[in-house]
């Protein structure tokens, strides 16, 4: 595998292939697996390191893998992969075991550096080795697809082969079904050359693949029984799969759409992700469980390595010094600036609003390398300006306006709940806040647009608090506490209040509840998404700003 | 002629989207990125609908072409100088509409099905608003010659004349050419693609060139018709036409990187609200002028 790359594609090195396969790579761009906003998170600048992002794996060259990812990415990456067309590579970035993928082609560390560095050695590996006389053939388990025949006309008869239907006569039609689930299924199978498989749209509902076997068909024979949509009008209904490698949403979250013509009819969310989540907790020590908890949510880990520390420290029964309070409110502060300019910069993808994407996303980075409350600060006036142009977009009201509607007694918290008029923030009970002048941003509305303006409030605000805390971080003081001792913290993270109950065992912690804000407002999905068209629905979603990594059980 | 500039036209168009979407001017870009999509395996989907799918590409670019054939870049400078030029550019543009709706339908992808029937209902949006400010710019030059057309504007650019049927002239063909804040058929974070979702190497490259030349055609089309086309002094006319076509093509590519992506609802909302009553309000005006002149 020297000097060639594993994806390479089939053909014997020509000049000619020598040259394109220079231009491949001066023209790398990526598929980046969990997603582009889990690398702005972690201050990694894709651009920068010279790396398109692609929103098909179909148009990207190399598949970018980014942290220890769960098993159920890593399979949905695998689908991804066999789904890009050669010559392919894989780039793991801080990733650990990718398989079921072929392992990594370059593998660096997660830094900016180790990033740019990798990707002068893809663009090596691609000008020498894009093309090989003998390729491998890459199969992926969750594509394989199982035939079963249908009577068009009765969907319950079915058989392992061809035939006829009993009841009617009709000749059977074959339908398939794919093996995995929770993947990006719209592209189904891929061995190396033969082409792809859709496992997509719903053969049930008379799939536009098959019309012509059936002959004529009146239109009411042809939509008898299938089900009528709010609008009456009875169109094709397809499931389509959105995530969890979705371009306009969170890498990670995982949804299906059943579509009826473009209007979103039912929702199914997938609770979390596959393989990530709590039970990793299961005994870890006290002394490693706040970069535990933090290490499982990569949008966020201040957030919930701040909810670790306190809830053990009020099982021990310790005070935490104001100092520490102080650099922990700074610490917090500054990652919930950067945690909503993260969520508008995938916002501002989603609604194909490049400026707002490319900008807020430079900031996020920005505001995450700052090295102290001083480079922060020298931010301010910048953000402030992003801030003021943002709000006064032409059309972006007009998009966002009655989109995502929430009713305002709903359980919900954060800025969405903020949003809704109701000033529901842990921070006013906060003692490190009381000092700092805290006020919760809250605004009328209840809606995308409503959603946006909390949160371009409050990045403006949390760079204000960040300012007088004059830190942004803070030394951790490991509290020692006794076998059954149990604590409760609340913290206010950037997506809403999450709270914390622990008890230790004797070498272990144990937890006892840990309510996150996303795992709340995943349950409203269906409600922002069902009845719109896929963009509104998509936008609603959005506007919620769901870690799929923080949604539990 | 007509044709090399027609190809180098669609080049530079992709060199300044280039700029426009990644921040950097590069000469040489547009040709790296053709060349890497060649070497790329060229995928077929499984149960595609094969004449939809592989005509899709080809049809985008010869009725781009085909519209530009009407266009003068410079007096004897044209492919087709017809007698119903102004109306052939409709007609032509047409098929952009058919080749979007198959490229949707042909790889059997939900994404794609919902990007190709978008643009159905974006066409049923801006057709219109295509026809009804030609229809004004034929009026004043009481011809359907597009020479004619530009010799017309010899005192006054139509763009003057008649500004509200420029402007909604202008946002129309941003419209065809599925161009942001009208891109709802590929809409990248909506559908990862749509239209384009499934096509991928040369066949990829072909929907690229053929999106290419229908931005500059469009881009030539509002040259002609509302900005004296070749006229200008001291450079050579064609010079003019390329430079003006230059600019319309920047302003429409880079417009689109300030607002959101519009809604479908509203695009066929305001189409037919605002668009066509406006429209109509144009040749009203262009009529009245027209008579006060005579």
């Amino acid at each position: 595998m020297k000097g060639s790359l594993s994806g390479a594609r089939e053909g014997r090195p020509s000049a000619l292939r020598r040259l394109v396969a220079k231009a491949s790579a001066d023209d790398l761009c990526a598929f980046v697996v969990p997603g582009p906003d889990v690398a702005r998170a972690r201050g990694i600048d894709l651009g920068a390191a010279g790396l398109g992002v692609a929103a098909t794996p179909r148009h990207a060259g190399v598949i970018l893998l980014l942290g220890e990812l769960p098993a159920g990415l890593k399979k949905a990456a695998a689908v991804a992969y066999a789904q890009m067309p050669r010559p392919r590579a894989v780039l793991a970035v801080g990733a650990g075991d990718i398989s079921p993928l072929p392992g990594p082609d370059v593998s660096v560390a997660a830094t900016q550096a180790d990033l740019a560095a990798g990707v002068d050695e893809l663009r090596r590996l691609f000008a020498a080795g894009a093309f090989v006389e003998e390729t491998t053939a890459f199969y992926a388990d969750e594509i394989e697809t199982e035939t079963t025949y249908a009577c068009p006309m009765h969907p319950g008869v079915t058989s392992g082969g061809p035939g006829s239907c009993p009841r009617c006569g009709m000749d059977l039609v074959p339908r398939e079904s794919t093996g995995g689930s929770g993947h990006e299924g719209h592209h189904g199978a891929h061995d190396s050359h033969a082409g792809m498989g859709h496992g997509s749209v719903d053969e049930d509902a008379g799939g536009h693949g098959d019309h012509g076997d059936m002959g004529f068909m009146s239109m009411v024979e042809m939509t008898q029984g299938t089900p009528r949509s709010s609008d009456g009008l009875q169109m094709e209904w397809a499931d389509a799969p959105f995530g969890p490698l979705f371009p306009g949403l969170p890498g990670g979250l995982a949804m299906s759409f059943t579509l009826d013509g473009d209007t979103v009819a039912v929702v199914k969310a997938m609770r979390g992700i596959d393989g990530w989540g709590p039970e990793s907790l299961d005994d870890v020590t006290a002394r490693e469980f706040p970069e535990r908890l933090a290490f499982l949510s990569p949008l966020s880990p201040i957030a919930y390595r701040v909810l670790a520390l306190r809830a053990l420290g009020v099982a021990a029964g310790a005070e935490t010094d104001e100092e520490t309070l102080l650099g922990q409110v700074g610490a917090l502060e500054r990652e919930r600036a950067a945690s909503h300019l993260g969520w508008l910069s995938g916002f501002g993808r989603l609604l194909g609003y490049s400026w707002l994407g490319e900008n807020a996303g430079r900031l996020q980075v920005a505001l995450l390398r700052a090295a102290d409350a001083g480079e922060v600060g020298r931010l301010e006036p910048e953000v402030g300006k992003f801030v003021r142009r943002v709000i006064r977009t032409p059309l972006l009201a007009r998009r966002l306006e009655g989109i995502g509607t929430l009713p305002g007694d709903a359980e919900i918290s954060g800025p969405v709940a903020r949003a809704s008029g109701l000033a529901r923030d842990a921070r006013a009970q906060g003692t490190g806040y009381r000092h700092l002048g805290f006020e919760p941003v809250v605004r009328d509305g209840g809606d995308a647009f409503a959603r946006l303006r909390v949160r371009l409030a409050e990045i403006e605000q949390s760079l204000g608090l960040v300012r007088r805390a004059g830190v942004v971080s803070f030394t951790e003081v490991k509290p020692a506490a006794n076998a059954g001792d149990v604590g409760v913290a609340t913290v206010e993270t950037p997506r809403g209040a999450a709270t914390l109950r622990v008890t230790l065992r004797e070498d272990a912690v144990e937890v006892l509840e840990l309510r996150t804000p996303s795992s709340v407002h995943q349950g409203f999905v269906g409600a922002v998404a069902e009845q719109r068209e896929v963009a509104d629905a998509l936008v609603g979603v959005a506007s919620l700003d769901i870690s799929p990594w923080e949604v539990t059980g | 002629m007509i044709f090399l500039v027609l190809a180098a036209g669609a080049y530079f168009v992709a060199v300044l989207e280039r700029w426009a979407t990644k921040g950097r001017f590069s000469l040489k870009g547009p040709v790296v990125s053709g060349l890497a999509l060649l070497g790329r395996e060229s995928l077929v989907p499984r149960k595609l609908d094969r004449i939809f799918f592989e005509a899709a590409p080809p049809l985008v670019l010869v009725s781009a072409v085909l519209a530009a054939a009407v266009l003068p870049l410079a007096p004897g400078l044209v492919v087709a100088d017809l007698a119903t030029g102004a109306l052939f550019v409709n007609a032509a543009l047409a098929y952009v509409m058919v080749a979007l709706l198959m490229a949707g339908w042909g790889p059997d992808g939900a994404y794609a099905m919902v990007a190709g029937f978008r643009f159905l209902g974006q066409l049923v949006a801006y057709s219109m608003l295509i026809v009804m400010p030609i229809t004004a710019v034929a009026m004043r030059a009481e011809s359907l010659v597009t020479t004619v057309v530009v010799t017309s504007q010899a005192t006054l650019w139509n763009a003057a004349y008649q500004p509200l049927g420029f402007v909604l002239y202008f946002l129309a063909a941003m419209a065809v050419a599925f161009l942001p804040p009208f891109d709802l058929p590929v809409a990248p974070g909506e559908l990862a693609g749509g239209v384009e979702a499934e096509y991928t190497g040369w066949r990829l490259a072909a929907m690229r060139l053929g999106r290419a030349t229908l931005v500059f055609t469009l881009a030539l089309s509002v040259t002609v018709f509302y900005l004296g086309g070749w006229l200008g002094p001291v450079l050579p006319p064609w010079a003019w036409t390329v430079l003006k076509t230059l600019v319309v093509t920047a302003v429409m590519l880079w417009l689109g990187r300030y607002v959101p992506r519009l809604r479908e609802a509203d695009v066929l909302a305001w189409g037919w609200k605002y668009g066509i009553p406006l429209a109509l309000l144009n040749i009203f005006y262009v009529g009245v002028v027209l008579l006060g002149a005579a």
